[in-house]
């Protein structure tokens, strides 16, 4: 069997049958709906930082954009929710486009671009001057497509793509390149690969992915204001997520999102400084005791992981 | 081979910039298929320069790079590659965490070898690297990783290579190993340029050398030559000495 | 309307100086980035609201006391979390993560010891001792403190005074770079960390030194954040490290002295856009920095950023 089948079979299924059954057996669907949230923007962090290297910081911005293409897609043309969430992966894409100058920055530098980035936009969007278009910083209600359970249900097919192309890149030539890019450009360039326009598709790729979980967030929440889906959580989660499991793998990710935010929800919301402190504290020790992740506990042995 | 067929590849004129330092002042010269050029001159003269320059990495500031009849200055580097010039590193520089074998299966699928690129075991035999084929190349050691260098080169067929100071640190007998290997080359059609400190290396498998300094050539013809020619001797009195 | 601007950008300017100079010396010494930053100048703020609060005198004997904390702390912290940092595969990317882990322990300890609610001096509370001094000296009524006049505007004596610590700062800086042993090397490790460790220099001790520094200056340029911005929370941090940023990258990364120039732009625009297009002034910091890292990645006094 080919492993992309494999990874297929074995990971991406039995974990969309998982998320697709329990809301029928546990109450807080809210929480699912997060859960799988924080599964797409994990893998869509991994395709941009764990395959290019470019570490994402203002991730939130492609998200937060893709909330606000399907607010205004759906006030001021009515469009259906399924519509709005296309327009809003699309949202996701022409920013990407906008910052793909970005690239052109390294390290440090590209990241904290990418912060600011991000919080351009949100100023942009929640600008007073703007209040006909976006409601600037007084929030938008959508109860005309208020609809959890088929919103939820876009939720898993968004995970399902976001999952397909992990799974694509982690097996084939063109994902091999694109790692082979994050190791040393000047070496890929003279194994024929073209740098540039295989990071901006990762770039794209990545931005698609947020773009498209933003709409289905505003399709889910259906009120919310500027700063809850800017929300610079999103983008430290994400990529806490990512990096606690393991980049550049397909369990990697999703380990991370399913042991943290687990454990965030079981003593995040009564305390949010205690959980903070922990929370802060837990980075720190990741990156001065396990930066690859935990992925690297097996890898190190010499077990491969997917 | 007989190194008076058409040259495949043509530098006339060539200069590079760094701020007001020109690295190159005017380079010419011309290699053929099957021939083995050495390029030599103290630090600094712009070896590398012209290495990095003919192989893309950067754009000239004046002359011509013509390959084939074609101008190629400033065209990017994997271009360059599908057209059939590749190089390696003074530092080797695989991609540390990828296995060897991943390593040359991206040069393999995107080299576009123009001929039917080459097979991947006889590469990783030929080079010895097959004892560490599924090792991360992080963990070569330095000669290793200059091989890998040349087979991650080589999976792309080029028919200019480009070749910076890759027998550096290697042992007198893997010395002689790459010597034979590099004259096999050659001797398969490939053009080889090779820029190297070690002036017994290449005595032994060039068949004409240029003779660098301040980003110009001084002297084309035999080593055996150039040692003779009072200029020559002055630049290198005091840098390097002919071994 | 314009002169008012400019000067209060000026004012401005060589604050937001003091506030990236820290910021930039430790990128400059470790290619690390500090993304805990802001959150020193918050506690900085911290340490005025204490001395104000518990002793009752000028929040300015903060500033030598903040100083020598930060970097006592900074010091230590260094030997705790920088060696195992470098001794990484990537240092640069995983220290953004690290301080970024940081940032949230320290916002965090201070929302639990002191609250989210936000906090302000009395800008009279500012300067007192000049006054103080002046009675002394000339007899006389203490005056309230009131404006500073500058080219016929008046302009509160707190961002004079802050202003004019800042110059001071920046020059002790310049001092210690240029008139130091320590200095110098740490000069030699900005411009080749690699070729510093060859020849010998103990590079942990002059980074050190640096992050120490840093820090203290951090803290400093927090004392005033309550007198500049109006007030203080334990938040403040996230925001005060982007705003660093984009001074920092202004005047060029890598290169402390750099900052003074960017600050002062930085100042300028800001208060030029306040005046004239106050609802985008909030875009002002974010857009800027892109401008700056795409159009001039040097910054205004050259360092190579981009990919080869």
């Amino acid at each position: 069997m080919p492993s992309a089948l494999k990874h297929m079979l074995f990971i991406v299924a039995p974990l969309l049958a998982v998320f697709a059954v329990l809301p029928g057996v546990y109450q807080n669907h809210l929480l699912l709906f997060n859960f799988v949230i924080f599964l797409i923007l994990a893998q869509g962090v991994n395709i941009i930082y764990g395959f290019t290297g470019y570490l994402p910081f203002g991730y939130v911005g492609f998200f937060g954009a893709g909330a606000y293409g399907f607010a205004i897609l759906v006030m001021h043309y009515q469009a259906p929710a399924v519509v709005a969430v296309l327009v809003a992966g699309l949202v996701g894409v022409a920013l990407g486009l906008l910052l793909t100058p970005l690239l052109r920055l390294s390290g440090a530098y590209f990241a904290i671009a990418n912060l600011a980035a991000s919080l351009a936009v949100l100023h942009f969007v929640a600008n007073p001057a703007l209040e006909n278009i976006t409601r600037g910083p007084y929030g938008v209600s959508l109860t005309g497509t208020f609809n959890p359970t088929l919103a939820y249900t876009a939720a898993l097919v968004v995970l399902a793509l976001t999952l397909g192309a992990v799974v694509f890149l982690k097996n084939s030539r063109f994902g091999l390149a694109l790692q082979a890019v994050r190791e040393d450009a000047v070496s890929a360039s003279m194994a024929g690969v073209n740098v540039v326009r295989m990071r901006v598709i990762a770039w794209l790729v990545s931005a698609l992915v947020a773009g498209l979980a933003g709409g289905v967030y505003a399709w889910y929440v259906s009120v919310f204001y500027p700063d809850n889906v800017f929300s610079g959580e999103f983008s430290i989660f994400a990529i806490v997520f990512a990096l606690f499991g393991g980049v550049a793998s397909i369990c990697g990710p999703i380990v991370g999102v399913i042991l943290l935010y687990g454990i965030y929800n079981l003593i995040g919301f009564t305390t949010p400084q205690y959980f903070q402190l922990i929370y802060g504290l837990l980075i720190m020790g990741l990156v001065l005791f396990l930066p690859a992740g935990l992925v690297s506990l097996a890898t190190r042995r010499g077990w491969h992981v997917p | 081979m007989s190194p008076d067929t058409a040259p495949i590849l043509n530098v006339a004129k060539l200069t590079k910039r760094f701020g007001g330092f020109y690295a190159l002042d005017g380079l010419s010269f011309h290699v053929a298929a099957g021939e083995i050029l050495g390029l030599v001159g103290p630090n600094g003269s712009g070896k590398t320069t012209a290495i990095n320059v003919i192989s893309g990495l950067y754009a000239p500031d004046g002359g011509e790079v013509v390959l084939d009849g074609g101008s190629i200055g400033g065209v990017a580097s994997h271009r360059l590659v599908h057209r059939g010039i590749n190089r390696t590193f003074q530092i080797p520089k695989p991609f540390l965490s990828l296995t060897v074998r991943q390593n040359i299966e991206v040069a393999l699928a995107y080299g576009r070898a123009a001929v039917a690129p080459p097979d991947m075991a006889a590469l990783l035999d030929e080079y010895r690297l097959t004892d560490v084929a599924d090792r991360p190349a992080a963990d070569l050691n330095n000669a290793q990783q200059k091989m890998l260098d040349l087979v991650r080169a080589l999976a792309t067929r080029p028919r200019l290579l480009l070749l910076d100071e890759l027998a550096a640190g290697l042992n007198p007998a893997e010395l002689d190993w790459i010597a034979e290997r590099i004259k096999a080359l050659a001797r398969s059609g490939v053009a080889i340029i090779v820029v190297e400190h070690l002036m017994g290396f290449i005595e032994h498998i060039t068949d004409r050398v240029i003779v660098m300094n301040a980003g110009k050539e001084i002297f084309e013809g035999k080593l055996a030559v150039a040692v003779q020619v009072p200029q020559v001797i002055e630049v290198f009195l005091g840098g390097e000495h002919a071994a | 309307m314009l002169i008012y601007a400019l000067v209060a950008g000026v004012l401005f300017g060589l604050y937001f100086s003091l506030v990236g100079i820290g910021l930039n010396l430790v990128f400059g010494v470790m290619r690390i980035v500090n993304l805990a930053h802001g959150d020193f100048l918050m506690l900085g703020a911290f340490v005025a609201f204490g001395v104000v609060t518990l002793a009752g005198i000028d929040p300015l004997f903060a500033v030598p006391l903040a100083f020598v904390i930060f970097l006592m702390v900074g010091v230590l912290l260094y030997w705790v979390l920088v060696p195992r940092l470098q001794g990484s595969a990537n240092p640069e990317m995983l220290s953004i993560i690290l301080f970024f882990g940081l940032s949230q322990v320290i916002e965090a300890v201070t929302t639990i010891f002191f609250g989210t609610s936000e906090r302000s001096i009395q800008s009279r509370a500012l300067g007192t001792v000049f006054s103080t001094i002046k009675v002394k000296l000339f007899g006389g009524k203490p005056d309230a403190g009131g404006p500073v006049q500058i080219f016929g505007q008046g302009f509160p004596a707190s961002w004079v005074i802050a202003a004019a610590t800042s110059l001071i700062a920046i020059a002790l800086v310049y001092v210690y770079l240029y008139r130091t042993r320590l200095g110098t090397l740490t000069r030699a490790v900005m411009s080749r960390r690699d070729e510093a460790f060859a020849t010998g220099i103990d590079v942990d001790r002059v980074s050190a030194a640096a992050f120490g520094i840093g820090l203290g200056l951090a803290a400093v340029a927090g004392i005033f954040a309550p007198f500049m911005f109006g007030s203080v929370t334990p938040a403040f941090g996230a925001d005060a490290t982007v705003t660093s940023f984009a001074i920092v990258v202004l005047g060029s990364l890598g290169n402390p002295l750099g900052t003074a120039l960017g600050g002062v732009v930085y100042g300028v625009c800001y208060m030029l856009v306040q005046t004239y297009l106050s609802s985008w002034a909030d875009l002002l910091p974010y857009v800027l920095l892109i401008f700056i890292l795409l159009l001039r990645p040097s910054g205004l006094l050259g360092r190579r950023v981009r990919v080869a």
